[in-house]
């Protein structure tokens, strides 16, 4: 576990980055900063390693002054990944990965083993063992920047903004497999970003700053986002939250009809190919050109995803696929929105939708990944959000 | 064409075939005593300038005085070592290094410092030492810019090494210095045309070595870079 024990840091010329912070960082979770440039975020997590030193008050790695600490060896047992990877240009990327086991003196052949299984680990292909940085793309030298960070099997990760200068679908990417490694390695991981969406995206915690590194709130991110603490909070949150607060939930909920019973509605009905995957809505009373079926998959997809398929639907319904994209059923957007609150519609929905906190009396599922351990299981890491069904 | 006659003269003369005058051994004269000096310089600059291009403490004070340096007469220095030390190899060496140094230092420091500094937050983030950072970020990295100092002074070198006749020792300087003085011009010529070879020699030498020199990482990046440059 990490403290912030008053932690402060002023910097000579009298600015003040970060002023009295007191914060925890539990262990084998991901606890995430958000907040505007400037609000000291990356100062605060670069006390951990001791790349800032507090000009007051101290930071605790499992009850250790981390300032008792000789740096470089306190830095080889933290793995520390930067938004430009930092890789060395004149290393190949077996060479940069084993860096840090070079570092703690493994002989080459153990360290270079080590390497070629983090590259597996983080998804490279071995070929690119060999290869320079430069050769790789922004998101591949990410993921070997996460692999060396990763190489002395450190409990500790250290992330600041690691995937803020990849396009936006590598850098999806990259999230998944952040949470992919999370649910298997269980590294106490502090991760700095700007991006709220990524923030709620990975965090078990999300600490939202302000300026001096003041925690405006600290919170898991579904209370976050349907119970920001005050305006400033929600203003950083921005305006469709809510919406964006159906992405941590899992769309297993939504009440699928089979298609037997449901596959016509409001003059629309519902084609399938030969391999019974949906080819597209064609509407009864007019031209048999069908229009595109958008659909969800219920045990990988969040609620979000149902919801906007069920909004582009011309037929106010979206069909249900499993993983090889063969439609199992249809919802209703009256069904999608009813699993908000856990309750099923029998007939069209009546039931209220919003607002979208959780039900005391149906405790949701709050996250599709649920990478929060469960203390009545040791392994706690795959976990999966028990399903209202089984009640 | 006179001058063509010239150098003929001056090269089928027995004397240039062998003995002391011999053009082998004025040019091995020439080559030891400018390497010497690029080698004092090298130990004086590199790691002079890894230290101040790694901190960042007194950088300005390098370019203030190299160009201070650079504005020193050799020849004056030259006659001035030999006043005070008498006719030395020392005497003439301490010129050539005061020459030699200065643009190994500037091209040192800047090396060190053209440094990314992300990749040095990284590398001592992840837990390299200061020294190891040094030696094993920020000289690769300044390796190439090292190497372009290195050559500017060694063709500085070569070619002001012909002042070591003025007092009387050897190298490709005594055919034009004595050439001058017994108006034998085409010694004079063939000289200079002597030493004018020799750094051109130099200056590929040199560019070969930047070439290979470099970690493959560097020189294909150098080299995607470069056709990125074109392109754009």
């Amino acid at each position: 576990m990490i403290r912030f024990d008053g932690a402060a840091k002023r910097h000579p010329d009298g600015t003040i980055a970060v002023e009295g912070l007191d914060l925890d960082i539990p262990a084998g979770r991901t606890t995430v900063l958000v907040g505007p440039s400037g609000c000291g975020k990356t100062t605060i997590l670069r006390m951990v390693n001791r790349m800032v030193e507090p000009t007051a008050g101290r930071v605790l790695l499992d009850g250790t002054d981390v300032s008792e600490l000789p740096a470089a060896k306190l830095r080889r047992g933290i793995g520390y990944v930067i938004q430009q990877a930092g890789l060395f240009p004149h290393r190949r990327v077996i060479d940069n990965i084993a860096t840090v086991p070079y570092l703690l003196g493994w002989d080459r052949k153990k360290a270079r083993a080590r390497a070629a299984e983090l590259l597996e680990l983080v998804g490279l292909a071995p070929e690119l063992a060999k290869r320079y940085p430069f050769q790789l793309s922004g998101g591949q030298q990410q993921r070997v920047g996460v692999a060396r960070a990763l190489a002395a099997d450190p409990p500790v990760l250290l992330m600041d903004e690691p995937f803020s200068a990849v396009d936006p679908v590598v850098r999806a990417g990259l999230q998944d497999e952040l949470l992919r490694l999370q649910a298997e390695l269980n590294k106490t991981v502090l991760f700095v970003t700007h991006d709220i969406e990524e923030a709620v995206r990975l965090g078990d915690q999300v600490a939202v700053l302000r300026e001096h590194g003041h925690i405006a709130q600290l919170a898991d991110p579904h209370t976050l986002l349907t119970a920001p603490a005050d305006e400033g909070v929600a203003a950083f949150l921005g305006r469709d939250r809510g919406l964006r607060g159906l992405g941590l939930l899992p769309a297993r909920d939504v009440a699928v009809r089979p298609l037997t019973e449901g596959s016509r509605y409001n003059g629309w009905e519902l084609r399938l190919d030969p391999g019974g995957r949906p080819t597209g809505w064609v509407d009864l009373g007019g031209p048999a050109e069908p229009h595109p079926a958008p659909v969800f998959h219920p045990e990988v997809d969040t609620l979000r995803s149902a919801l906007d398929a069920a909004v582009l639907s011309p037929a106010g319904a979206v069909v249900a696929v499993d993983a090889d994209g063969r439609a199992v059923g249809t919802a209703t957007r009256e069904a999608v929105l009813a699993a908000l609150t856990g309750t099923r519609p029998t007939g069209p929905a009546t039931a209220d939708p919003g607002p979208q906190r959780p039900d005391p009396q149906h405790p949701e599922p709050q996250r599709p990944e649920a990478r929060r351990p469960d203390p009545q299981r040791p392994d706690g890491l795959d976990e999966r959000p028990v399903s209202t069904d089984g009640r | 064409m006179n001058w063509i006659n010239w150098l003929n003269t001056f090269f089928t003369a027995p004397a240039r075939q062998s003995g002391p005058d011999a053009i082998t051994h004025r040019v091995t004269e020439h080559l030891a005593l400018s390497g010497e000096a690029l080698f004092y310089a090298a130990l004086l600059a590199v790691p002079l300038g890894l230290l101040i291009g790694y901190t960042g403490r007194g950088a300005v004070a390098v370019t203030a005085l190299t160009g201070v340096a650079r504005a020193l007469p050799t020849l004056g220095l030259v006659t001035l070592a030999v006043l005070v030390g008498g006719v030395t190899d020392t005497a003439i060496l301490l010129p050539l290094v005061a020459l030699a140094a200065p643009p190994v230092l500037v091209a040192t420091v800047e090396g060190v410092r053209g440094t990314d500094p992300d990749l040095r937050d990284a590398a001592l983030g992840i837990g390299l030492t200061n020294r190891q950072v040094l030696w094993q970020v920020c000289l690769p990295n300044a390796l190439p810019t090292i190497l372009s100092g290195l050559r500017t002074a060694a063709v500085q070198v070569i070619a002001t090494a012909t002042v070591a006749a003025y007092v009387g020792l050897g190298g490709l300087g005594r055919y034009v210095i004595d050439g001058l003085a017994t108006r034998d011009f085409p010694a004079t010529l063939g000289g200079a045309l002597l030493v004018v070879l020799l750094a051109v020699a130099t200056q590929l030498l040199f560019a070969g070595l930047i070439r290979y020199a470099l970690p493959r990482g560097v020189r294909a990046q150098r080299a995607a870079g470069a056709e990125t440059a074109r392109s754009s």
